[in-house]
């Protein structure tokens, strides 16, 4: 197993390098500017580009960056938060991010779950039926637009929550855009933990383990869940990435300084911004790395004659 | 991960006490429940909506009108704005102006920078030549526009990668509190550049102490002169504090305890965020402005006020664009500019007070120094070749039509739609209007980015264009100068010597020493450009503001500083 | 037990003679495909998700017929003083006697924020969303899940080569790989499809490599093994069939993103152009005025829905129909 892990990690170190090869040359090929400018001559911005060495061939500017990068330099903002080290803007954007990423996750997990399990041992009743609506309503009706109800009602009709995020009541001012955010991720888990429950339930294995008298909580964790877990699994992971990496019309709503606006600003805001966009995509890419290999190595401990690990030994 | 993740019961705890400390803030004070939001309840602040995060708080890098607000609440020029905008005192006690107009002195008031250290002639010095040496978006200020001398020269000198002295630049420190500036030509209007955060100065010491890049950064690594010091700010955060400056020269006169700055996304959620009392100060837009107009409790909160920015669309005048460069010919520029309907553009679809604009020098910012006059209060006198007329518009149609041989047409309109929810509705509009009013054209909508759009218009790869423009200065010339041959924001490339003559005239030749002499010449120069419909302008933005009646005195101006909170109360 | 085992000879074996062998009793016999179709077409449920998303094409195709506004026809009116006057943001209404300028024009969905009426607008929308989600599923189906299951069966240097492109694939922002198309083709609908054939089969290829980890080690995948299937044959025939289920699950949940994705598109200006809609772009219109004119963003949300509901009842009608061991049958 720990071999595996290290030449998995090895593997990916090599394709986060690809990774940020291509995402080098596509982010110069991009319509528009690292300096947009309505007052800047074409001399002024042509200065600038040198400045930065844009005008050298590819290569060099990608050794130039690996370079920084190794010394932990993501270099500095040009089209957004100018002159400021990106690594500085980025520590408070990931810390909000991933927080209110963390605890959306948790509360899309946990009433996901609940949700489906429940449905599931009931199914065919008003319960199910109330599941299948919910989770159909959680995927159409964006987060954003829910996050505006909880704010109409919660922040302005009875005045209980705080109307925009504020960093130093951190907890109680994500409840709010987390909740809106684990929406998704409560649906489609909830759905998933359903349709497998159904299946499994219906497998000759449950049947056996029934006969045998097995029922109740522990016939559902250790016997039905365990086994729809791993579609379960497959489907929360990138939405794990998705949700760290944070959303940006509801940190926009909301106030919150976090990663989903500012990639979204670094590519179509003022300008688009190299350094910003390759240290966001070198994030979000270490992060989707990072959280394939788990989940792959989960797979292995749900079911354990599951063996991606083994077999991508090359012994398969 | 692991660092903030908490167990269900301390999750459970904090939420009991932090939810039951806001219902006893919110029974106390009647309406806000405290924290960041606005404190019209507790009094020790306003709350403010900023419309984009803040870029910069460095004057050789801030761009935008949010960034220079923010600056200039903390930082003092030699001049400042009054109520009406003109330029009065500030960190200058007295000025001596030269018989020329060539050389002006600035004499220092005692000021002290928040570290301690008093405010000397150096620090502008510092600041200026630094804005010279880095040639950013707004280093034209010290040369094309201040014209302080040697600027254009090293300006040019920097741009060729040649050797350049910025110590040449014709600004010396006399003394500690004395500052001297030498002007190429005399620039009448030198004294109200002075309030433009470009010009605000910078402490050397300060600024060589601090790590490469960190300037601006965080309220430790930021110095106060102003009104307000820096007490919560990190680049990139949606909100941020400015809290009173105790020692301000002129602290006695400033009442506010604190400005709390929110960046709001979006007019719907701004207007919720007023009513909930979370913000003192809102702008609306749109619909928003329609709501609250017929709403009995907000009606008396509205303010309208002058933004300054004019929208207006260009025309690609070269052979590469619009099938050959047909809108190269002046008729089918004529055509369009008559086919748009400004007013209901206004009236229905930006709805926040903005005014319908048929001039190239939209009004309300450019008042004449001798008669006090607004350059464009007149807005009916090119009536003769803008305007919403169907008739005439279809005639100069039919001109262009003869005179191209062609009759049916088919453009792009390209826009920002991160420029505000009305651009999108405008540029459907004006769609609409022109195919029905001259048949045989079609005009097609391209939305991007403002960026594609600025990068399409600069590399002359577009047919029409909705764009902006806001004025750096109270003159005519922050708009007129757009238009001379090969101006980088001439992105019609329109050229017309007549017009070139004019505008050299009036910036370093035989006007810049008679006021109303050039001041004449630049009408000229507009209707030069109105003639030939250069560009039809649209309507000049305004702002409709939502204020809490409690909070008094802000100073709203369409130039350099949006708002100015120097003399405002909260009873 | 050390003893030397038994070694049969050929005594111990008989011919076995005279047996009837065709004593099994023979069913009608039916294609698998027959039992499908029947078994579908008798579940009540997967019939009302047809029904609903037969109804929404249908309106999605003569919704904008029935309404006498097209979907770029501002309603508008000139006043005495020669102003133009726009009927913006009215609320749902029925024609009617009134004063108002516009009381006697119906707008069943009301009117979005330049006077079009969203009746005819979100059915045009419509149109566009359910491209959106047959190329959606049509994507799933054929990429994502081949590339899946081949990905997960193989294993081993096949798998990981797969996986790492699927990471490259994935981690490139979509806003940056479209703004690079858009430079090679026109913008539009063509586009957004690319756009959506480039990552939208990723979450499907996932789940499917996941089933097809936990099924491959099953005896009967085993047994076809030995016999000799050739691979493509246990991948689509043996194994297929038995994932069918989060699949289709995975199907119905990827829908309502690519319609998103689509708007998301098509408001940075490279999917479809204004003043054509969608139902995503439509939802987003109304979102900007969500709480001073609520009404806009119903119409879009409550279609959207209900074609997921369609979706999805058809999907559950699928699955249980295609794996006829659940109690339903």
């Amino acid at each position: 197993m720990k071999k595996y892990i290290l030449k998995r990690v090895a593997m990916s170190l090599a394709t986060l390098l690809l990774i940020t090869f291509v995402l080098f040359v596509l982010v110069r090929i991009m319509p528009g500017n690292p300096f947009p400018s309505e007052r800047m001559s074409a001399e002024q911005i042509a200065n600038k580009r040198a400045e930065l060495g844009l005008d050298d061939p590819v290569l060099v500017q990608f050794s130039r960056y690996m370079a920084n990068l190794a010394h932990g330099d993501f270099g500095k903002g040009t089209s957004l938060y100018y002159g400021a080290p990106i690594k500085t803007v980025l520590g408070q954007c990931i810390s909000n991010s991933f927080r209110i990423g963390g605890l959306a996750i948790f509360i899309g997990t946990a009433v996901g779950l609940i949700l489906g399990i429940t449905a599931a041992l009931n199914k065919g009743t008003f319960l199910d039926a109330f599941c299948t609506v919910f989770s159909i309503l959680g995927v159409c009706v964006p987060g954003y637009v829910f996050l505006i109800f909880l704010q109409y009602f919660f922040s302005y009709k009875i005045p209980f929550f705080p109307y925009f995020f504020d960093s130093s009541r951190f907890l109680f001012s994500s409840v709010m855009p987390a909740l809106s955010l684990s929406l998704f991720t409560m649906s489609t888990v909830a759905r998933f933990t359903r349709n497998e429950m159904v299946e499994v339930m219906d497998s000759d294995y449950v049947h056996l383990a029934e006969s045998k008298g097995m029922y109740g909580n522990m016939l559902v964790t250790r016997h039905i869940l365990r086994n729809a877990l791993i579609p379960i699994v497959t489907v929360l992971a990138p939405l794990i990435v998705d949700l760290l990496t944070g959303a940006l019309v509801v940190e926009k709503i909301y106030g919150i300084n976090g990663i989903g606006k500012l990639m979204v600003d670094s590519i179509a805001g003022e300008g688009v911004d190299y350094n910003y966009v390759l240290a966001l995509g070198i994030l979000y890419s270490a992060l989707y790395i990072g959280i394939m290999l788990i989940v792959d190595i989960l797979y292995g401990l749900l079911d354990p004659r599951i063996r991606v690990a083994s077999s991508e030994g090359g012994d398969a | 991960m692991g660092k903030y993740m908490f167990s269900r019961r301390n999750f459970l705890k904090l939420a009991a006490a932090t939810g039951s400390a806001s219902m006893l803030a919110a029974c106390g004070g009647g309406s806000s429940d405290g924290g960041s939001d606005a404190a019209s309840a507790t009094g020790d602040g306003i709350g403010v909506m900023l419309s984009t995060n803040v870029m910069s708080l460095d004057t050789d890098l801030a761009t935008d009108g949010d960034s220079f607000e923010v600056i200039a609440d903390c930082i003092d020029g030699l001049m400042q704005m009054d109520s009406d905008g003109a330029a009065i005192p500030a960190l200058a006690e007295t000025t001596d102006v030269s018989e020329d107009g060539c050389t002006w002195t600035f004499h220092l008031r005692d000021a002290n920078w928040s570290n301690g250290t008093p405010v000397t002639a150096n620090d502008f010095v510092f600041a200026w030549r630094r804005i010279v040496q880095n040639q950013g978006e707004y280093a034209y200020m010290m040369s094309d526009i201040g014209q302080i001398k040697n600027g254009p020269a090293l300006a040019e000198a920097i741009l060729a990668g040649e050797d350049a002295d910025v110590s040449t630049l014709g600004v010396t420190a006399v003394d500690d509190k004395t500052l001297e500036v030498q002007l190429e030509v005399p620039v009448p209007y030198f004294d109200s550049l002075m309030y433009f955060p470009t010009f605000y100065p910078i402490n050397e010491e300060f600024y060589n102490g601090l790590e490469d890049g960190t300037y601006g950064t965080s309220p430790d690594t930021f110095l106060s002169c102003g009104a307000f010091v820096l007490s919560d700010y990190t680049p990139g955060t949606a909100s941020l504090t400015v809290t009173k400056n105790a020692d301000y020269w002129n602290a006695d006169s400033v009442s506010l305890p604190s400005i709390n700055y929110q960046v709001v996304g979006s007019s719907d959620n701004a207007l919720t965020a007023f009513k909930s009392n979370s913000l003192d100060v809102v702008m609306i837009g749109g619909n928003q402005v329609a709501a609250a107009e017929k709403d009995a409790d907000l009606a008396d909160k509205l303010v309208v006020t002058g933004a300054g920015y004019m929208w207006y669309l260009t025309f690609s005048q070269t052979e590469k664009n619009a099938q050959g460069g047909m809108l190269a010919n002046q008729n089918l520029r004529l055509a369009f500019t008559n086919a748009i309907d400004r007013e209901a553009l206004v009236d229905n679809y930006v709805m926040d007070g903005s005014l319908a604009t048929y001039t190239a020098v939209p009004p309300q910012f450019a008042a004449s120094a001798t008669t006090g006059e607004d350059f464009s209060a007149d807005q009916d006198k090119f009536k003769d070749y803008i305007g919403y007329d169907v008739e005439k518009a279809q005639k100069y149609f039919e001109d262009a039509k003869k005179e191209l041989g062609v009759d049916s047409f088919e453009f792009t309109l390209i826009f920002g739609n991160n420029e505000g929810d009305e651009v999108t509705k405008v540029a459907q509009a004006i769609k609409e209007q022109i195919e029905a009013t001259l048949s045989g054209v079609t005009l097609n909508l391209q939305a991007m980015t403002k960026a594609e759009r600025l990068d399409k218009m600069q590399e002359d790869n577009y047919d029409v264009a909705l764009t902006r423009w806001g004025p750096d200065y109270a003159d005519p010339m922050t708009y007129l100068g757009m238009w001379i041959t090969n101006n980088s924001n001439n992105y019609g490339f329109w050229s017309n010597a007549e017009y070139d003559k004019i505008i050299a005239d009036c910036t370093t030749g035989e006007y810049v020493s008679d006021y109303d002499a050039r001041w004449a010449a630049l009408y000229d120069a507009e209707t030069l450009v109105m003639q030939e419909a250069v560009i039809a302008p649209l309507y000049t933005k305004a702002n409709a503001n939502l204020i809490n009646p409690s909070v008094q005195g802000i100073e709203f101006h369409p130039v350099a500083l949006n708002r100015v909170y120097k003399n405002t109360t909260v009873e | 037990m050390a003893e030397t085992a038994y070694v049969p000879t050929k005594e111990d074996f008989e011919l076995l003679t005279g047996r009837d062998i065709t004593t099994d009793k023979n069913f009608a016999s039916q294609s698998y495909w027959k039992g499908v179709a029947i078994h579908f077409l008798r579940n009540r449920r997967a019939m009302v998700g047809v029904f609903i998303v037969l109804a929404i094409i249908l309106l999605a195709v003569f919704g904008p017929i029935l309404s006498s506004y097209g979907y770029r026809d501002i309603v508008s009116y000139t006043d005495e003083a020669g102003k133009q006057v726009v009927a913006k943001g009215i609320a749902p209404q029925i024609g009617h006697a009134g004063d108002g300028p516009f009381d006697q024009y119906t707008f069943l969905f009301g009117t979005d924020d330049l006077g079009r009426d969203q009746w005819t607008r979100t059915w045009h929308g419509a149109r566009v969303s359910l491209v959106i989600a047959f190329v959606t599923i049509i994507i799933d189906m054929i990429i994502g899940m081949s590339y899946g299951l081949i990905s997960g069966y193989f294993g081993g240097a096949v798998d990981a080569v797969m996986q790492r492109i699927v990471e490259v694939a994935n981690s490139v922002p979509r806003l940056v790989i479209v703004s690079v198309l858009a430079i090679f083709m026109p913008k539009g609908m063509g586009l957004v499809i690319v756009a959506l054939l480039l990552t939208e089969w990723i979450g499907m290829s996932k789940i499917a490599r996941a089933e097809m980890l936990r099924i491959k080690e099953q005896e009967y995948v085993l047994a076809s093994r030995t016999l000799g299937a050739h691979s493509m044959h246990i991948i689509f025939k043996q194994i297929l069939p038995n994932t069918i289920g989060p699949i289709i699950t995975q199907v119905m949940f990827s829908i309502p993103t690519a319609i998103f994705t689509e708007a998301f598109l098509s408001f940075v200006g490279v999917g479809i152009m204004l003043p054509q809609c969608s139902i995503g772009s439509l939802i987003e219109n109304g979102f900007n005025n969500i709480t001073t004119l609520p009404y806009q963003i119903l119409p879009p949300i409550i279609v959207l829905a209900l074609q997921m509901l369609g979706f999805n009842f058809i999907g559950d009608g699928f699955r249980e129909a295609l794996a006829p061991k659940l109690e339903d049958m």
